[in-house]
């Protein structure tokens, strides 16, 4: 943290860069209780399983690229992305069908269990191949983008904008997805109801296998994002799950567009703690950040259960 | 009734059961050989007995939520912790508060904090569906976590607190036999409590609510309320089962608080069977035979020399375990049977299936999933 006097406006940068990886997440966790009818504990964990596949990738690529840049990052950080989202979203799809698939009558109380070993699984995973350190991408370290700086007063770094961008590009590809496409348009009816949807013909086989795949692919991105930004940990995503399920019941579970809004306001206020402590407003600082997602959470579910934008709880 | 006939009729009901107690007897025969043979030190199979009996209070409590109610808790350790921190403030002279109190004021203010924060949390789940109070718990745990962390000038934060007196002292036994013996006595006094609220009335409707909750509403029940009544229960048993491990570690600090523990008491409730009394004990133990087994991995030459580190094997064997009960074998090692029904309707209903068709006996062996208000004790 720089220690002057820090404008307010940098508090909402940051929190518009932590909101994207939040609505990554939040997304594929939003996806499978509407679709699979459960709340994953595992996914979280999915997330660190996304970023350390891209870690593991970042050894193939950067010989082969060398430096080669793109906005501003080396161009092996683009493609480790896209192989730790190829990876989780096989992964995702992988461990439905070995683990949730067969279980499907033990209801969701069941398999929310079972995603507790699973998350467990992928945790003792990554520590038995990569260790428990801390690891970091390798991406050099970059100053705030000097003009941006000069005429706003606000640091924002090359890597924010990429983040922020690529969350928005994935956010608004998944939303054409659901209203553009067969397959979003399947998508949507078997979240709607799911017996209805395969009495129509619709298989929703096929459906649960894409869902696993765009929720598996959209919660790597968070987490490499969130390495990007912070560090690659084998904690990271269940650390962070917390926040995810608050933005999720915040936007009301199962609604995909919930949790796109529920993301962006939990990320924001998640870093916008600090600034409403100075201010006054709340007696507790950003030590307390998840505490404070935690709380709206129990506000939300005090006042509103079905969240903001769902109809039903 | 001789002991023989009462270890038949509510131990030994069938041939699997038989086979698990037997496995058991052995154990713990073998343990009391090692004693003897100067293997084990006393001392070390004490402590592991008093931990036992902590973690098997810690799976009664959260059976009454799971196992009874159908409620599922991800805070057990914070709930543990709460309890743990209660007795350690109040009762170490050189805790933040440094009061240095008499134990059993710990031991109701791990009561009475625990009660209010499961009120708290309860409150804004209990009306909801299940995954409601699973999510809420599991950030309810980390809140916790983070306030004994941070606020070091109430807690230590964490470097923890030590100088916790131990309980008793009077007592002419070594302080590791007399911890012992109170956890027994502890496990006892709550297993009969609670075996005998699950007889009750109120842990019918709760066995209702669990299979089919508009069923229990349709009868009249306020759910919401025994929903409630449960929760509290079981925090509170597991408040307790914290204080005691305050008292018999005589040092805490927020290390035990992380998920993992709360997992461990997870496996030994659905491992021994949900529900069953009796399975959340025998789960306790084998929780910590997997821990501590696990510790000694690390001194056989053979592992030790690979350069494994055992932390990770053991939390991908949990893993395993976890999806592995959940798949195979969700009824447990000791699923409850007929326990739930009063010795004496048991009596009559045999006598009874004596008398008249074969298939009327079925009713008594009737297990929690199944058992609506139709069970066989319903006529007491």
């Amino acid at each position: 943290m720089i220690p002057l006097q820090i404008s307010p406006f940098q508090y909402i940068v940051n929190g518009v860069v932590f909101s994207s990886i939040i609505v990554l997440a939040a997304i594929g966790l939003s996806l499978v209780y509407s679709i699979a009818d459960f709340a994953n504990f595992a996914h979280g964990d999915l997330m660190t399983v996304g970023a350390f596949s891209g870690l593991f990738s970042v050894a193939i690529f950067r010989p082969m690229l060398g430096d080669v840049g793109l906005f501003g990052l080396p161009l092996w950080f683009f493609l480790a992305l896209a192989f730790g989202m190829v990876a989780a979203a096989v992964i995702a799809v992988v461990t439905d069908r070995i683990i949730y698939q067969p279980m499907e009558d033990s209801g969701s109380i069941g398999l929310l269990i079972t995603s507790i070993g699973v998350a467990l699984v992928y945790r003792a995973s990554i520590f038995l191949s990569f260790g428990s350190d801390s690891e970091r991408y390798g991406v050099a370290r970059q100053g705030p983008i000097p003009w941006i700086r000069e005429s706003f007063g606000v640091a924002i770094t090359p890597r924010n904008f990429v983040v922020v961008i690529l969350a928005t590009v994935l956010v608004t590809g998944l939303h054409l997805t659901l209203t553009r496409t067969t397959l979003g348009r399947k998508m949507r009816a078997t979240a709607d109801n799911a017996d209805l949807a395969r009495v129509s013909g619709i298989r929703t086989d096929e459906v649960i296998i894409a869902m696993w795949l765009i929720g598996g692919a959209l919660a790597a991105a968070g987490g490499v994002f969130l390495g990007l930004e912070e560090l690659v940990r084998p904690r990271m995503g269940f650390d962070i799950l917390l926040i995810v399920f608050a933005a999720v019941i915040l936007g009301g579970i199962g609604s995909v567009y919930g949790a796109m809004l529920g993301g962006l306001v939990i990320g924001m206020v998640h870093e916008l703690v600090p600034l409403f402590n100075q201010w006054g407003i709340i007696p507790v600082g950003s030590r307390y950040a998840a505490a404070v997602a935690f709380v709206i959470m129990v506000a939300i579910l005090l006042v509103k259960p079905s969240g903001i934008v769902g109809e039903s709880g | 009734m001789s002991v023989a006939t009462w270890v038949n009729d509510t131990l030994v009901r069938d041939p699997t059961e038989r086979r698990i107690f037997a496995t058991l007897a052995i154990i713990t025969a073998l343990l009391v050989v090692g004693v003897f043979a100067g293997v084990i030190g006393p001392r070390f199979l004490l402590f592991q007995v008093a931990l036992v009996g902590m973690y098997a209070l810690l799976s009664l409590g959260l059976n009454v939520q799971w196992g009874y109610a159908g409620l599922i808790n991800f805070s057990v350790a914070a709930f543990w912790g709460l309890g743990a921190y209660s007795a350690a403030l109040l009762t170490a002279p050189n805790s933040p508060l440094g009061m240095g109190l008499h134990p059993i004021f710990g031991f109701l203010a791990a009561i009475v904090v625990s009660a209010l924060v499961a009120i708290l949390i309860g409150i804004p789940t209990l009306r909801l569906r299940e995954d409601y109070l699973a999510i809420a718990s599991l950030g309810l745990a980390e809140v916790i976590r983070l306030i004994i962390l941070n606020e070091r000038q109430w807690t230590a934060g964490s470097s923890g607190i030590s100088g916790i007196p131990s309980l008793l002292e009077w007592l002419p036994l070594t302080s590791a036999a007399t911890t012992a013996s109170i956890v027994v006595v502890l496990l006892a006094l709550t297993y009969l409590f609670l075996r005998r609220i699950h007889r009750s009335p109120w842990g019918r409707v709760l066995r209702t609510i669990r299979s089919d909750e508009d069923l229990a509403k349709a009868l009249g029940k306020d759910t919401y309320r025994f929903k409630m009544q449960a929760f509290v229960v079981g925090s509170v048993v597991m408040a307790i089962a914290g204080a005691f491990y305050a008292h018999l570690n005589l040092y805490i600090d927020p290390s035990d608080l992380v998920p993992l523990t709360t997992f461990y008491i997870w496996i030994a409730v659905i491992l021994g069977g949900t529900g069953s009394n009796r399975g959340a004990v025998v789960g306790a133990a084998v929780v910590i035979a997997i821990r501590e087994g696990s510790r000694f991995l690390n001194d056989i030459a053979f592992i030790g020399n690979l350069g494994l580190d055992v932390a990770p094997l053991r939390l991908l064997f949990v893993g395993i375990l976890i999806i592995l009960i959940m798949r195979y074998r969700q009824d447990g090692l000791l699923p409850p049977k007929d326990e739930l029904i009063w010795p004496s309707a048991q009596k009559e209903s045999s006598a009874a299936s004596r008398g008249a068709a074969a298939s009327d006996g079925g009713v008594v062996t009737d297990g929690t999933t199944s058992g609506g208000p139709s069970d066989g004790g319903e006529n007491q």
